[in-house]
């Protein structure tokens, strides 16, 4: 399913009812499989206006960013800090707006947030239950997929726990589960990883792997040089540009 | 259960696990009706007002119930904005996040305005329970929506407690019984005069009827906007 989230075909000229290929082909797209682009953005503008007049001004992050997202592509985003990435990502899923620019992803879309957000008051298993209504998701299939997330990454035992009784990396689990529980088809990560011990680090690239290779498009916010041969391609944020590295 | 009773019974959950609040809930409406109505007179005689005895009891606990749904109100989106944020781009819309947050504002609501009727009614009874109790429910009303207004507008949980705390003040103290210089209009001056006129077992006229329930639907429009405003993206 094709889903226009916050761009308007019609604008680009697209007419209804084109086959993958033909879209793929007006988008211009470069996927290594026609028609297999899951997430795409062109041209992101943001501004964020600081101060009350007469000292108001503007702090350009974004002027023109663009990238792109096929079917099980593990993409990196990195950038100095500042850059502009988590408000990159931000744009991207819906939670802030754009001054100018389209996205466009299709399917199911999922997003960790840097910095978790959760419900300080409720339990690990009430996040699902509320993330299973969000999704959509069946009673029976949203509890069989939390139950196979808090397996796969072993943190079972807190199921009954608030989050504020939960430590920072048990959180970032509690945060990433939620964004891979309705099995989405494009996955954005912004530092997904952060407070994870080594063992649950490396735990995640191989869950991020298998997920790629079942067809997942992610995009991941990632700072470390190390991690970059782990990725298909990386975008680096400069000057509020993506630029394809 | 419908996904807005699942959700908006998980969002009251998450206000009444902080034990404080259910502290509050308790000794709020026993300060007002039992402590703070015994002085309210002394205040309002020396602000050239006429509240006393009776009606200070009374309206004492329509005021716990207003300074209690206000903060409450104020957190409810202060506290879970990020997160219903999230909620509203998986899926569920800032529309429906703001549907049952208002379902677990009500609810609240409800439980607040029991405790200070119970309250008001083991002090000094109550001459017309059914319109005390819509009158009370009315004060809880009208600050759930200056409550989560004031939240959706101000980010910081110091200022946006403070302001509520002085929009409640300033409500309080210029309501007409409390004194001559009185505002000619404040938001819960309807409900005032129903709750003061049920205490004394008094009927009340047509027309606070009218304006205390005009100002309730008007407060639960703020409100719902206030909701779905804290929920939807950031411009």
């Amino acid at each position: 399913m094709n889903v226009p989230t916050t761009t308007t075909p019609a604008r680009r000229g697209l007419r209804p009812g084109l086959t993958r290929e033909e879209r793929a082909r007006a988008l211009g797209e470069k996927c290594a499989t026609p028609g297999h682009c899951v997430l795409r953005a062109e041209d992101l503008e943001k501004s964020f206006h600081r101060g009350v007049p007469p000292f108001r001004h503007a702090i350009e992050v974004l002027k023109g960013a663009s990238l792109m997202v096929c079917a099980g592509d593990l993409v990196g985003l990195v950038g100095e800090n500042g850059s502009g990435k988590s408000t990159l990502m931000q744009i991207m899923v819906g939670l802030l707006g754009r001054d100018a620019g389209t996205v466009w992803h299709s399917g199911r879309l999922g997003y960790c947030p840097q910095i978790p957000m959760l419900w300080e008051k409720l339990s690990v298993d009430e996040h699902f239950e509320l993330f299973t209504r969000a999704y959509g998701l069946q009673d029976g299939a949203g509890a069989k997929a939390a139950d196979e997330l808090l397996s796969e990454l072993d943190f079972e035992r807190y199921r009954a726990y608030r989050v504020e009784q939960l430590s920072g990396g048990t959180r970032q689990k509690l945060n990433l589960a939620l964004a891979l529980m309705h099995e989405p088809d494009v996955l954005l990560l912004d530092e997904p990883y952060a407070g994870f011990d080594w063992e649950t680090y490396v735990h995640f690239w191989e869950m991020s792997e298998r997920r790629r290779e079942a067809g997942m498009g992610i995009l991941i916010v990632s700072h470390l040089l190390t991690e970059r041969e782990r990725l298909d391609r990386v975008y680096e944020l400069r000057d509020g540009r993506a630029v394809a590295g | 259960m419908s996904a807005f009773a699942a959700v908006s019974g998980r969002f009251v959950s998450e206000h009444l696990r902080a034990p404080l609040t259910l502290v509050l809930l308790i000794w709020i409406p026993v300060f007002f009706v039992f402590i703070f109505a015994s002085v309210v007179g002394e205040f309002a005689k020396a602000l050239g007002g006429t509240l006393a005895g009776q009606a200070a009891t009374a309206i004492s606990a329509g005021w716990a119930t207003a300074f209690l749904c206000g903060v409450l109100a104020f957190f409810q989106v202060s506290s879970s904005r990020a997160a219903d944020r999230r909620l509203a781009i998986a899926g569920l819309g800032p529309g429906r996040v703001a549907v049952s947050r208002i379902m677990a504002a009500l609810a609240i609501g409800i439980t607040v305005s029991a405790a200070a009727f119970i309250t008001l009614w083991l002090k000094s009874g109550i001459g017309h329970p059914l319109h005390a109790a819509v009158a009370i429910l009315s004060f809880a009303i009208i600050y759930i929506g200056l409550g989560a207004l004031i939240g959706a507008l101000v980010k910081d949980a110091l200022s946006g407690s403070l302001l509520v705390l002085l929009l409640f003040s300033v409500d309080a103290f210029t309501n007409p019984q409390m004194t001559s210089s009185s505002l000619s209009w404040t938001p819960t001056r309807a409900a005032s005069n129903l709750l003061i006129a049920a205490g004394g077992q008094m009927g009340s006229p047509t027309a606070d009827w009218v304006e205390m329930a005009a100002v309730s639907i008007g407060a639960l429009g703020v409100a719902l906007t206030a909701f779905w405003l804290a929920a939807r993206a950031r411009s």
